[in-house]
Parts: structure tokens; C-alpha cells; sequence
């Protein structure tokens, strides 16, 4: 059986999760560092917006100041996600592309099958939305983004425990396009969380553990408890001041 | 600067631009959707410009930037972002 790196539960400022995520696909795709599954939490709370976003087309930027939220862009596309440093989970996996599909929605499928199953340890009916989204009852508990990049992939993602929804949307601008699609009669019943459909909150180890038992099965792989290594931390180190500059929040 | 917003199959495209005469000489997309390498977005805004404001136009040079780039953006097609730039130049 193959073997992938797990990381411990680590909690960071955003800056330095995106670094390290990113760091991490340089150093894989460099051949020095392993196809790896890791779990974060974002201190403090961080609107991180896609790659291709508008800061102010997404965010209320006077909200985030004021509520102490930091905005940060990331270098995969998709939307704009409100990561609660109390209710939210997120997730990482960086792996060779001939670890996953070449289909981009096939590999997105493949690697959100390991998080269904994660749900589904924790009583949850959790189904795949594709592109990138797993939903519980229609409603969206997990959202994904995935980035290519030198024959490696990144894809990363929110597993919603027991996020603020009401900050949740004073924080994110709704599309007045999203707003009349018939589908959705209301922003609030778009969304659930952990704690929503279960009725209790389950600790952040709790919910890891269960991810990583969901990912050992779908992928066949066996999970080594590591640490990030002295060169994925120092060039981790080196990517903070792109993701903390205003050129890169502002880029579109 | 014209500004619209077009849900597509997956994300919405925003899109603001500016013309010259009937040729768009400025222009912005954003929005939520995926496009694999993301540096191609910057590629396509360029080579938008100059190009006239029609639907058929635009479709042309939008079909020709997937086939010569080789970019990839699921569940989006070249007439995703044609609509979304119409309905910026009606915005």
C-alpha cells in the first residue's frame, strides 16, 4: 500500500497556511516533498478569495476590518469562503497529477469522495455537487479549489463544523445574479454545517480523524504522521510577504 | 467603467470593459470559476483588446484562445464568457 504524509492539526495565520500550502506543491512538484493530506485552522477568521475574484466585488472590506476578519487571496480559482477560526476545518492535499484524474472535475470527485466518506463516519449523508462542492440534504457543507501546476496538484477546501452564517454573509457580497436564480430562495438555505444536521458540535480531532479514515479508503493509501520539513517551512516563510502584500490582494 | 455579471454553468463571470470606437480597449473578468493554468486569464484579457464588440467577433477570438492555448475551464465554455461580455456592454 502507498504511503502519504499526514500533517499534525496545525492552526496559523492565513498568510502562512497559504504559504505553506503552496510551498508544499513547490517542494512536490520539485521532487522533495511527499504526496501529503493535512488539516489547518485559520487564526483568526480569513475571507480568502479565489484566484480570479475582485477583493471589492466579494468582500465588504469595512465588515472584515471591524469584526477583525483578514482577507487573503489564494492561488486557486473558485469563490470566496468565510473560514471561522471556531467553526470551520480546512483541509489540504497535495499530490502528483497521475495521483488523481486528468477529468478536473473527475479529480475533484476523487479526492472529495475521501471527505464524503468522512462525513458519512460522522452520521452525515454527504453527496458530491460537482463542480467542487459536497452538500448534505442539497445544502452546501464543504466547498473545494484545486490548482495544477507543475504535473502536481493542489486542491484545498472547507469542511463547515459550526461557522457564523449571519457574519458569513454580511462579510461575502452576494451576486444580485445568484440572488434571483430560482433555485435559491435564500442565501442562509444554501449552507449547513456539522452541527446544523447533527445537532452537537464534534471536536476539530474528531472530525481530522474521521477525514483521514474517509481518505485512507478512497485513495487505498495508508496516512505516516510526519512534520513539515526545514526546507517547506523556509520557503514557506519566504511566500508570506507575496500573500501579505496589497499587490496580491488587490491583483484583481 | 460597463460592468455585468453572467451566472454561468458553474460560477459567475464578471466582467468590465471599456471601447473605442466598436473595439473593446480595456478589459476586466473576474468572478468564482476555475480556469487551469490560471495565468492563461491574463492571456485571454489581452487578447481581447482590440477586438470588435460583437457577439460573433468575440466568439471567434474566444474559441481561438482555447484552441491555441490549451486551457481548460470546467464547465465553462468560449460563449460563457461571449455572453458575459454583451451584457457588459449593455450594462
Amino acid at each position: 500500500m502507498k504511503s502519504w504524509r499526514l500533517l499534525p492539526l496545525r492552526v496559523d495565520e492565513p498568510f502562512y497556511s497559504m504559504a505553506i500550502d503552496e510551498a508544499i506543491l513547490r517542494l512536490k512538484a520539485g521532487g522533495k516533498s511527499p504526496n501529503t493530506l493535512r488539516f489547518w485552522r485559520w487564526q483568526p477568521s480569513t475571507v480568502s478569495l479565489g484566484y480570479f475574484q475582485s477583493v471589492d466585488r466579494e468582500v465588504d472590506l469595512e465588515v472584515a476590518k471591524k469584526r477583525g476578519v483578514a482577507v487573503v487571496r489564494r492561488i486557486t480559482g473558485g469563490g470566496a469562503v468565510f473560514h471561522d477560526q471556531d467553526g470551520e476545518l480546512t483541509y489540504s492535499v497535495v499530490c502528483g497529477q497521475n495521483d488523481v484524474p486528468r477529468d478536473i472535475e473527475k479529480s475533484f470527485e476523487a479526492i472529495c469522495e475521501g471527505l464524503i466518506r468522512g462525513f458519512k463516519r460522522l452520521g452525515l449523508d454527504a453527496c458530491f455537487s460537482p463542480l467542487n462542492d459536497i452538500t448534505v440534504g442539497g445544502k452546501k457543507i464543504s466547498g473545494s479549489a484545486q490548482t495544477r501546476k507543475w504535473r502536481c496538484v493542489l486542491q484545498h477546501g472547507t469542511i463547515l463544523i459550526d461557522p457564523d452564517i449571519r457574519l458569513m454573509f454580511e462579510l461575502l457580497r452576494v451576486s444580485p445574479e445568484k440572488i434571483t436564480d430560482k433555485f435559491i430562495s435564500s442565501a442562509y438555505e444554501r449552507v449547513t454545517s456539522i452541527k446544523r444536521e447533527l445537532g452537537e458540535k464534534p471536536s476539530f480531532e474528531e472530525v481530522k480523524e474521521a477525514m483521514r479514515l474517509g481518505f485512507e479508503e478512497s485513495f487505498g493509501v495508508s496516512f505516516e504522521e510526519g512534520e513539515l520539513s526545514s526546507e517547506e517551512i523556509s520557503l514557506a516563510k519566504e511566500l508570506i510577504e507575496k500573500y501579505a502584500s496589497y499587490e496580491w490582494l488587490m491583483k484583481r | 467603467m460597463p460592468y455585468a455579471e453572467y451566472k454561468a454553468p458553474k460560477g459567475i463571470i464578471k466582467v468590465s470593459l471599456k471601447l473605442d470606437g466598436d473595439s473593446i480597449s480595456e478589459i476586466r473578468i473576474s468572478g468564482d470559476f476555475f480556469m487551469y493554468p490560471e495565468e492563461a486569464l491574463d492571456e485571454l484579457e489581452g487578447r481581447l483588446v482590440g477586438i470588435s464588440a460583437d457577439r460573433e467577433s468575440l466568439l471567434e477570438a474566444l474559441e481561438k484562445f482555447y484552441s491555441e492555448t490549451k486551457v481548460e475551464t470546467p464547465m465553462i465554455e468560449p460563449k460563457h464568457f461571449v455572453e458575459a461580455i454583451m451584457r457588459s456592454l449593455r450594462g
